[in-house]
């Protein structure tokens, strides 16, 4: 039998620190055995649990893009027990990696639509895999247009640089990076994510809405696109709960009848209607 | 169905043979207490007894578990072998509402898309002997109120009801056939099914505790917000009894343990009456006070069980309401829901 438990052995081989507070790494992973990158095929909205053995394990959005071949990346935020082993990693050190679990964004239901993404802070790391995914080669054709608006508090904090540098080249994705407040080398936009939402104005017209970031910016950001013309079942979004087993039997993350780690993290809006807000 | 009758005195006879052979595990006594454990060498399994303070889901879902072990190398920390098969035993003596846990375990640990290993290795290498409640033994008791019954197989391999003078023993399946050379060859007759008949609707009379656990779904389906919940929690003490003598509780937590080069990952009980159980690195807590536990406890129960597995997550053991320091009682919490 197989024991989803059991995590797949992995080497840590790239470490990119984001963020000027150094406390948000991207980790790349090549899996040891390269029949286990086979049998890791995930989808952008899923995520793995990171495993340290001696440490625990984290629930850990997927930040690479399944079109991108021979690794996985993993963008962390410096927390706790776990999240303090991984950045205390260097290059070369082996650990596990469970998964993926959990749901995705629903790349079907995106397919033919105007895409909209909205991200604040780290929380964009799942939406970096999808954009990465919508803009591989022909996989291009099978979306319209994209919009994305991503904003942090400072420069220092926007994660990606190199990668928001290189779809800013790109006609055929309209980005929107902001900070809440810049600095004297800052060229680009200021403002906080809502605000430019709703500057940017995108249509609603055959469009779906992507959004991922602290709960703030989630709150002031859904009624600018409730005025926009977004029904609740055109807006996605991707939960958090305290997780363990990844897989819907330790207890730990259910909303409601529904476990996030199984049957989420990706919800839309009106399918989160339908559960209790206790998350 | 296979169905032999044997003497009252042989059982404990045939017990000890079978563990003569296999890993037994049955009721003890131990001190005050009557726990079910695997029986050695000298242990008296009791055939007369009320109920086990522990409920026997700790011989498919231990209480600790080693998941996987691991060891330092070169290169870190590395893998070095996952759980300890176990091998085939008996677990003997097990009341119907417990044996009917299994079945409801079973929807959880044994689904379509994730198998829980652990669990599933060790309940397919187990044989279940349960032992009917001829005469239930707690005023507690209330399995006829979630679709069990003092005298029912659900869930067991080999069924033993008392009738009196000896017991007849029904083979349920085909892993209970197997311990058919333990209990002789005396076949029942239409007479015992017949006395077997009668026991069980004497059994089903006996049973005093009632509540309107199925009727209660659809008034949890729109009162998640309801003032009720304000009233149940405030002398809860989160010490988790309830859901550690639960049968049906499954909670558990994931623990990694070092000691010099080597560790392991362990699974121990966890509890949804822990304040830490939701509690996120930062600080975040869903449930921020015993109010949304006792809730979380009440739904999960009898609301988010029926939603995705089409079955109440209680068998009316009694444990919680018998052992709680505080007497909260589940079934007065269920009936002033049905109230609601
Ligand atoms: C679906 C999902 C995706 C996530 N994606 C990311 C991401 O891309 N980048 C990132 O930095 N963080 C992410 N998180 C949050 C991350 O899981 C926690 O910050 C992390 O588990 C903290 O672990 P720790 O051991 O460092 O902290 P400790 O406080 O030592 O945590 C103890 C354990 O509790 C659990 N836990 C604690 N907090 C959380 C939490 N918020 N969510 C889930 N489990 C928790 C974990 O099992 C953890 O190992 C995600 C969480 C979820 C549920
Ligand atoms: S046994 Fe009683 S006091 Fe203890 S957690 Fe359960 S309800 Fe609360
Ligand atoms: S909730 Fe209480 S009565 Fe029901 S199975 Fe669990 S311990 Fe027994
Ligand atoms: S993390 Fe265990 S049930 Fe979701």
């Amino acid at each position: 039998m197989e024991n989803p438990y059991i995590p797949y052995p992995v080497e840590v081989i790239k470490i990119v620190t984001e963020v000027d507070t150094k406390d948000i790494k991207t980790f790349r992973f090549a899996f040891v055995n390269k029949e286990d990158e086979e049998k890791y095929k995930y989808i952008p909205g899923q995520f793995g649990e990171l495993s340290i053995f001696g440490k625990g394990e984290s629930p850990i959005g997927i930040a690479s893009s399944p079109t991108q071949q021979g690794y996985v990346e993993f963008t962390v935020q410096k927390a706790g027990v776990v999240t303090s082993a991984l950045h205390e990693m260097e290059e070369g050190t082996r650990m596990g990696l469970r998964g993926p679990l959990g749901n995705s964004w629903p790349i079907e239901y995106l397919e033919g639509k105007n895409i909209v993404i909205v991200g604040g802070g780290f929380a964009f790391t799942t939406l970096r895999s999808l954009i990465n995914y919508m803009i591989s080669g022909d996989n291009r054709k099978r979306f319209g247009k994209i919009t994305v608006v991503y904003g942090a508090r400072n420069p220092g904090l926007l994660i990606y640089k190199d990668e928001l540098e290189a779809w800013g080249q790109r006609d055929d994705i309209d980005l929107h990076v902001t900070v809440d407040k810049g600095d004297s080398t800052w060229k680009g936009r200021e403002g906080f994510v809502p605000t430019v939402c709703k500057e940017v104005a995108p249509s609603s017209e055959n469009a779906v809405t992507v959004i991922c970031g602290p709960p703030i910016m989630i709150r002031f950001t859904l009624p600018v696109f409730f005025d926009l013309g977004f029904s609740k079942e055109k807006i996605i979004t991707s939960l958090e709960m305290r997780m363990k087993c990844g897989i819907g039997k330790c207890g730990r993350c259910n909303v409601g009848s529904k476990y996030v780690c199984k049957d989420g993290p990706v919800f839309s809006l009106a399918e989160l209607d339908k559960l209790t807000k206790e998350y | 169905m296979e169905k032999r009758l044997i003497k009252k005195e042989a059982l404990t006879g045939i017990i000890g043979k079978i563990a003569a052979d296999t890993t037994v595990c049955a009721p003890v006594k131990v001190e005050d207490n009557v726990l079910f454990k695997v029986l050695e060498k000298g242990d008296e399994p009791l055939v007369t007894f009320a109920n086990s303070k522990n409920a026997p889901k700790n011989f498919f879902f231990p209480r600790s578990e080693v998941m996987l072990r691991y060891t330092r190398t070169t290169k870190g920390m590395e893998f070095s072998g996952g759980e300890k098969e176990v091998g085939e035993a008996v677990l003997f003596g097990v009341r119907p509402c417990d044996t009917r846990s299994f079945v409801l375990l079973d929807m959880l640990f044994d689904q379509e898309k994730y198998k829980d290993p652990y669990y599933i290795d060790k309940r397919q290498k187990t044989t279940i002997v349960s032992l009917a409640c001829a005469h239930p033994p707690y005023a507690a008791c209330f399995c006829t109120s979630v679709d069990g019954h003092p005298v029912s197989s659900a869930g067991a391999d080999v069924l033993l009801v008392d009738l009196g003078d000896q017991y007849l023993a029904e083979f349920v399946t085909a892993k209970g056939e197997k311990l058919l050379k333990y209990f002789g060859d005396a076949k029942a007759d239409t007479a015992a099914d017949e006395k077997k008949e009668a026991i069980a609707a004497q059994a089903e009379q006996e049973i005093k505790s009632h509540i309107p656990a199925k009727a209660i779904k659809p008034i949890l389906d729109v009162n998640f917000e309801h003032p009720f919940w304000n009233t149940i929690y405030q002398k809860c003490l989160a010490c988790g009894t309830c859901t550690f003598l639960c049968p049906t509780c499954h909670c558990f937590d994931i623990n990694d343990e070092m000691k010099d080069g080597d560790g392991r990952r362990l699974r121990n009980w966890d509890s949804c009456m822990f304040p830490m159980f939701t509690k996120e690195t930062s600080g975040h807590n869903p449930r921020t006070s015993q109010k949304e536990r006792w809730r979380q406890r009440a739904m999960h129960k009898f609301k988010y069980y029926v939603d995705n597995f089409n079955a109440i997550a209680c068998v009316g053991c009694g444990r919680c309401v018998k052992y709680c320091p505080v007497n909260t009682d589940i079934r007065k919490i269920v009936a002033d829901i049905s109230k609601l």
